[in-house]
This record gives structure tokens, C-alpha cells and sequence, in this order.
């Protein structure tokens, strides 16, 4: 017989409800979170013992005796406003303070120093000062610190030597394109010995009078007016020659100009500020503007210098470029205090990164002393 | 539709890089790098000054005396430290030799002083030079000295002076000498002459006996005479005093007027004074050689303590015209007087500094004592010192430095001179033998 559609979904449903009740609670269930407290067990003897009172601490019957505290000998001056005024807005004023204490005791009379009967004159008999000839520049005791096989001697004062070792490159007559010129770097001077204090003496051969700078400077390969290239005669529709013409145009206007060749603009991330406050920092700590005359002190000087890989300056290239707010005389103090702040600080070389190099290789520091004033 | 915002998305992307790249470039380092340096430090410039050699055998003590007295003009400003002795690595056996600069830059001598010194019977030769270690060169020319052996010590202010001025940049003040009340006894009676002496305290001598109470000496600007007021009359009376000859006379010797607190023009022909008369003090000029007189102000307060401008051209004096005194500045013929100090207190004893930039004055305040300095217009004003009685500043002849009074509290207290940097440091007591007040400071001599 068969059953009615509704018993069969009766009992289908039924059977889905019994089985899982039946079944369900077997299935697996996340367990609620409990709050946990964590407890320190102790034993009864313990908490019996914590739970007593502390004994008292045992009474000295004759307490010791107490030290008087020190009395100055005298109390301590107070600053009370003398009721007179000193000044001398009538001579009686003399400033003579209120509680002024009578001293009976009449003072012993002191021997008077004798009066003196003349005074050398003011125009004593010192002499005009006389101007002493200058020292000799100081030669370099030690020769160069580069030891090479071959001497070189030290370039020209305003040759400066550049860290990357290029050649020269001269304009090539067959060339069709114009070469960009350089000047072959400046090798560094150097001696063919090694050269100690134990032995800077001995140096009686007159012929080391190499006076190498101690630091190389980046020259400024400021590239000579190149002859005309010798060209064939362009074709008048031809790209060469405008092109030429403009490069050389270019030259020309830059060293018309009479600036140095301009830097190639540093490539990579500028310095942080974080990079630039710590610089700061560490010249801040060597500018000593305590010995500066009151007019150097509102002088702010602009100074330029230019660093080696590692940091350090190079005391040739330390230069001012500007002033404001005093005399040439006060600017050359401050650009001195500034100098000295730069070598010494700079001396074992200021702490920036070196990839950035081409980002602090030349840096112009303005010395403002202006807060200094104040302190 | 989602092309479509594809689309949207690129174009807004493209149209904000030229921004990106734009604010990106902006911060590209074009030319050196540039920082600015504001903060640095104010401590005392480390120098060495080995002892000067002496070329002579009579040289040998003078040499090492010179030397010291170099080094405690040097170090006495505050300015500069001496670096010891014992801390030098390399000596100086020759005045024309080379300068090891590393031995020096390794003790931290940012100055170097070599001298040499030379005694040929009475004839004294002292030669110097100086150096800027870090700079490897010398700080100027050298130069030599000669004179007596009795003036060595002016010779060795003299050597102060010029490293003084080539490490500053301005002139030095040792060479120099003040002229000063002298004070003994006790406050009830105190004994009182005039004393002159070298700026640092050396060489003193009197001036004057103790018979006749004398205040408020004042050189000349040329250093060779003193104008003083002296109660030798029983009434005050300004005299002068030919510092040479210590030789004086009385400048004003009207009967029954009182004239004090007189100061020269720096001219040297003219002296400006106070003058009262009949209960009124009103300030006066004198021309010392025929002695006419010309009335500046005509005011029912008290006008007292004038002091001319270096040029010449205007009067700084006292004058409690509002109630309390204060500073004013009046053309140096007389006229109308404009206020230049309005702070809380009691204003007085102005001095016009030798720069002509300052003025500086006693001020006194809750009870307190000050010497302070003050712009010409009144502004800037700042207080040196503060103690329970400070008066009388004097301008050190470069206008650096500042000398004083100052006199404790009590019944023992006694007036000494003290010393102040315009920057209110380097305070500290000048040696005299006895206590003294009332300090005047010469020109270079």
C-alpha cells in the first residue's frame, strides 16, 4: 500500500530530526573561550604566616645622642637695599649701607705708600715696532706620502687632482663628430722613497723640494678653446656642421662665462635630512666663535669647501664665497672661526654615506652666528 | 563599461606623474650642497706660547717673565686658554725656524706664539710671531719690539695686544693703565687717595694723600692727564692732574659752588661737569685754558654725571627730570634731551663706550645693584652683573670690557675692582693692594 505523499515527508523530516539528535552532538564543536586566571597556590603554614602581624622593630630604650647641626659662623647676608643711592648724583651721596655697624676701635694708622714723585710718561721708551721679515713658507718637511717607483713632482698650485684617472683627449682632426676635451688628469705627486720622521733629517740631496698638497683636490678640467677642427669643407645641407657649431657655441659661452664647467648633476637619492642635520651637528661642535670680536659675531660668512671620498676636507679648497653684516676685517675673522671649524671637526673625516658622494663632494656651509649673540 | 574605467584610471595616472616628477626633481640637489650652520660653541680659543727664547744670556729670566705676563693678558680676557707646557710635543729651538704645525694640532693649539728675546746692556729687544696652526700659516707679520728693560712689561702687553687684534679683529686693551680711588681704614673711616696703576693690577702708584676725600677720576683721552674732584676745600672741586709731572690744579675754585663729576671731551680741551647752586645741579662745559663756561641745561632736577659721545657730538648724563632717575642724550651744546632708558629702576653713572654702539650705566633694581649696557636708543638693554653694590662702570679702550666697583655688604665690606665682558661673562676681581672704587681706564697707551 503505498503511502500518501505528506506521511513521506513527514516521516523523511522525522527521520533527519531523530538522527540528528541523536547524532549531532557527537559532531566535532569549537569550545567556548574561558577566561582563565592564573593563582598562586600556597599552603596554609604559609598563608598563616603571611597573615601575621609584623613584629615591631625593637625599641632602643636610650636613643643616641643627636648631633647639633652645623651653624655658620655668621648668618647669611641678606641683600637688603642700601638706602642710600651711589651714584654720583651729588658727591655726598657716597653709598653707605643702613645697618653699617659702629666699630669703635679706632684703626691702626697705616704707613702710607710714598707719593710718586714722577710717572714714566706714557710715551715710554718703547720703539716703533719693527715689522720682521717674513718666515720662509714652511717648507714640507716630509716629502709626499705616495712612494712610487718614478718621483712626480707637485703640480702647479691651482692644479688640482681629481680621484678618477682619465686622459687627455684632443681634438682629432679626422674626427666627423666634435670629441668632447679633457684635460688628462694631474698625476699626484709623489716621492721615490719612504719617508719617516726618523729620517726627514737626512734629506740633504737638494732635489725632493716637492711641495705636494697633503689633499688633492678635484681639478677643475676647465677644458682650453679648441682650435677649428680641421674639417672637410660641409656640405651646406648637411646636420654636421649646425651641430658643431652649437657645441662649440656651448663651449665657448661657458668658458666665456668664466664659470667652471658645470658639474654633472648627482645622480642617485639626495642626502636625508637626517644625513644633513648630523653634518651639521658635527661642524656645529668645532665652531668656536668665543675669540670672535663683536662685529665678527654679527657676520655671516658663506664658505665652500670640498670633502674626499672619506669625509674629509680639503684644506685647499676651503674658501669664502660670501659676507654680510660687518667689515672685511670682522668677515676674515668669521671665515677663520669657520675654518677651523671645518679642518678640525673634518679631520678624521665627517660621518655621510659614501654612496652619495657626488651629493657632498662640494658643500657650501653658511656660519651664522646670529643665535650665538645671544648666548 | 570596465574599458571604459581602465581607461579613466590610466589617463588619471599620466596626468598626475609630470606632478610626482615635478616634486621629485624639485627637491634634486642642483650645484654643492648647501647646509647652514647656527649652533656652535663659546669656549676659550686653546693657543700655546712656548717660552720665548733668550738670545742672550741676560735675556733669560726677562725672556720667561715675558712670556707669562703674555699669557695672563691672553688668558686673563676669557678668550683663550693656554695650553701647558708639559703638554707640547715639539719645543721651539729657533725663533726662525719652520713651525711643526702637526705637533701642534695635535695638542689642540689652534694659536701658536713664538718669541725670541735679546738684553744688550739696558736695551731690551723683544721679537714675536704668531700663528693659525690649522690654517698653516702665520697670523701676520712678525714684529720686534725694543726699548728699555725697565719697560718690559709694556712690551709684553704690547706683544698681547697684537696677537689680541689678529686673532679677534679688533684692538687689544693691555697695554693700557687705570687710574682708581684707593681705599683704607674702615667704612666709618675710610681713607681715600688717588692710585694709578696697570690695567692688571701691576705698578701701583699714588697719586694723591689720604689728607682730602677725592672721587671720580677720569683720564684724558690722550691718557696724560686726570680730572678728579677733590673735597680738599671742604667743599667738592674739580681738579686736574698732569699724570707725568704728578704734577695738579684746581680747576674750579669758585667759592661756595660745587662742581663735580667731570669728564673730558674728546677733544681734551673741554671738560663737561656738574655745577650746584642754590639746591640746583644743572651740567656745564669749561674750556681748560681760558677756563669759560657755558650752562647745558636748565632743568629744577639734578643733571649730573655726563659723558661725551666718541665724536663728540652728544652728552649721555643722569637726571631725575621724571621722578626717578634716568639716562638722557642731549646735543653737546645743550637743548632739548631725549629719554633713552625707560626700564624698571633707578638709571645712572652712563658712559659712552669708545665703539659709540653702547651705553653703559648703573641701574639699580629690587634691592639689587647692576652694570648693565644699553643701545643709544635704549633697546637691547642687558645686565652684566648683579650683586649687592656694582657702580662706576669704565670702557676698556677697545670697548670690550667693562671695570667696576663693587662693594660687600656689612661692616667689613670693602670696595674692590671688578672686570666684565660687554657679553657678561669673564667677571672677576682685579688685583690691588688695597680696596679700591671709582676705576677709570686709559687709552692705549
Amino acid at each position: 500500500m503505498g503511502l500518501q505523499t505528506g506521511t513521506k515527508i513527514s516521516l523523511a523530516g522525522h527521520g533527519v530530526l531523530v538522527g540528528w539528535v541523536a547524532f549531532g552532538a557527537w559532531l566535532p564543536s569549537e569550545p567556548l573561550p574561558l577566561p582563565v586566571q592564573e593563582v598562586a597556590v600556597i599552603s596554609a603554614q604559609e598563608f598563616a604566616r603571611l597573615s601575621q602581624q609584623i613584629q615591631a622593630p625593637e625599641v632602643v630604650e636610650t636613643p643616641s645622642s643627636l648631633t647639633p647641626p652645623e651653624r655658620s659662623p655668621e648668618p647669611p647676608e641678606v641683600s637688603v637695599r642700601p638706602e642710600t643711592r651711589p651714584d654720583t648724583s651729588t658727591p655726598q651721596s657716597t653709598p653707605a649701607p643702613a645697618e653699617e655697624a659702629p666699630v669703635p676701635t679706632p684703626p691702626e694708622p697705616e704707613p702710607e705708600p710714598e707719593l710718586a714723585d714722577s710717572l714714566p710718561v706714557p710715551e715710554s721708551p718703547i720703539e716703533t715696532p719693527t715689522i720682521l721679515r717674513n718666515l720662509p713658507v714652511p717648507e714640507q718637511v716630509r716629502p709626499a706620502d705616495r712612494v712610487a717607483p718614478v718621483p712626480v713632482e707637485a703640480p702647479e698650485d691651482e692644479v688640482a687632482i681629481d680621484d678618477l684617472v682619465q686622459e687627455e683627449v684632443s681634438p682629432d682632426a679626422g674626427a666627423v663628430s666634435a670629441q668632447e676635451l679633457q684635460d688628462a688628469t694631474a698625476p699626484e705627486a709623489a716621492s721615490d722613497r719612504i719617508a719617516t720622521e726618523a729620517n726627514e733629517d737626512d734629506e740633504a740631496e737638494p732635489a725632493p723640494t716637492v711641495t705636494a698638497p697633503a689633499t688633492s683636490v678635484r681639478p677643475k678640467a676647465r677644458p682650453r678653446r679648441p682650435e677649428p677642427p680641421q674639417v672637410a669643407e660641409p656640405e651646406p645641407n648637411t646636420p654636421e656642421p649646425d651641430q658643431s657649431s652649437a657645441i662649440e657655441d656651448a663651449l665657448a659661452a661657458a668658458i666665456a662665462g668664466g664659470g667652471e664647467v658645470e658639474a654633472p648633476e648627482p645622480a642617485g637619492p639626495p642626502l636625508t635630512v637626517g644625513e644633513k642635520d648630523a653634518l651639521r651637528v658635527s661642524v656645529s661642535k668645532c665652531w668656536n666663535v668665543g675669540s670672535l670680536s663683536t662685529e665678527a659675531l654679527k657676520t655671516t660668512v658663506e664658505v665652500a669647501v670640498s670633502l674626499d671620498p672619506e669625509g674629509r676636507p680639503k684644506t685647499g679648497t676651503i674658501r669664502m664665497m660670501a659676507s654680510t653684516g660687518g667689515s672685511a676685517s670682522a668677515a676674515k675673522q668669521a671665515y677663520e672661526a669657520a675654518r677651523r671649524a671645518i679642518i678640525r671637526c673634518g679631520a678624521k673625516g665627517f660621518s655621510l654615506p659614501s654612496e652619495k658622494y657626488d651629493h657632498w663632494r662640494d658643500i657650501v656651509m653658511t656660519f651664522n652666528p646670529e643665535k650665538m649673540r645671544i648666548k | 563599461m570596465r574599458r571604459n574605467l581602465t581607461a579613466l584610471l590610466a589617463s588619471l595616472l599620466l596626468a598626475a606623474a609630470p606632478l610626482v616628477l615635478s616634486g621629485s626633481s624639485a627637491e634634486a640637489q642642483n650645484g654643492p650642497l648647501r647646509i647652514e650652520i647656527t649652533d656652535g660653541v663659546i669656549e676659550p680659543l686653546p693657543y700655546a706660547v712656548p717660552s720665548f727664547l733668550a738670545e742672550t744670556p741676560a735675556a733669560a729670566e726677562l725672556a720667561n717673565q715675558i712670556t707669562r705676563v703674555i699669557a695672563a693678558d691672553l688668558s686673563g680676557t676669557g678668550l683663550f686658554r693656554e695650553i701647558p707646557a708639559t703638554a707640547h710635543i715639539s719645543g721651539v729651538t729657533d725663533f726662525n725656524a719652520p713651525v711643526r704645525y702637526a705637533d701642534w694640532k695635535a695638542v689642540n693649539a689652534q694659536a701658536l706664539i713664538t718669541g725670541a728675546v735679546s738684553v744688550n746692556g739696558k736695551q731690551l729687544t723683544v721679537r714675536f710671531r704668531g700663528y693659525d696652526v690649522f690654517a698653516d700659516n702665520e697670523l701676520g707679520a712678525g714684529l720686534q719690539f725694543s726699548g728699555t728693560t725697565d719697560g718690559w712689561r709694556r712690551m709684553a702687553h704690547k706683544v698681547a695686544d697684537a696677537i689680541y687684534s689678529r686673532i679677534t679683529g679688533e684692538s687689544g686693551y693691555f697695554d693700557s693703565r687705570v687710574v682708581f680711588v684707593s681705599e683704607t681704614g674702615p667704612k666709618n673711616d675710610r681713607r681715600k687717595r688717588l692710585a694709578i696703576m696697570d690695567y692688571d693690577g701691576a705698578n701701583v702708584q699714588y697719586l694723591t694723600n689720604s689728607a682730602a676725600l677725592v672721587l671720580a677720576p677720569r683720564f684724558s683721552p690722550t691718557g696724560d692727564r686726570v680730572l678728579y674732584t677733590s673735597y680738599e676745600s671742604g667743599f667738592p672741586q674739580i681738579h686736574v692732574l698732569d699724570v707725568g709731572k704728578v704734577q695738579r690744579r684746581v680747576l674750579s675754585a669758585d667759592k661756595g659752588i660745587m662742581s663735580f663729576a667731570p669728564r673730558f671731551a674728546p677733544d681734551g680741551n673741554t671738560v663737561v661737569y656738574s655745577q650746584a647752586e642754590g639746591g640746583n645741579t644743572d651740567l656745564y662745559t669749561m674750556d681748560i685754558a681760558t677756563g669759560a663756561r657755558k650752562r647745558l641745561t636748565h632743568a629744577p632736577s639734578i643733571e649730573t654725571a655726563p659723558s661725551y659721545s666718541p665724536d663728540g657730538s652728544q652728552i649721555v648724563f643722569e637726571s631725575d627730570r621724571s621722578g626717578t632717575p634716568q639716562l638722557y642724550v642731549m646735543s653737546a651744546s645743550g637743548g632739548e634731551a631725549r629719554r633713552v632708558s625707560f626700564g624698571k629702576g633707578r638709571y645712572g653713572t652712563p658712559v659712552w663706550s669708545p665703539r659709540g654702539d653702547l651705553i653703559a650705566f648703573t641701574k639699580q633694581s629690587k634691592g639689587r645693584f647692576h652694570i648693565g649696557v644699553m643701545r643709544l636708543d635704549g633697546s637691547e638693554e642687558r645686565l652684566l652683573t648683579a650683586s649687592f653694590l656694582d657702580e662706576g662702570p669704565s670702557w676698556s679702550p677697545n670697548g670690550r670690557v667693562i671695570m667696576f666697583t663693587r662693594e660687600t655688604q656689612g661692616a667689613n665690606g670693602r670696595a674692590l675692582l671688578y672686570s666684565v665682558d660687554i657679553l657678561g661673562r669673564n667677571l672677576k676681581p682685579v688685583r690691588t693692594p688695597d680696596g679700591a672704587s671709582d676705576p677709570a681706564w686709559s687709552p692705549l697707551q
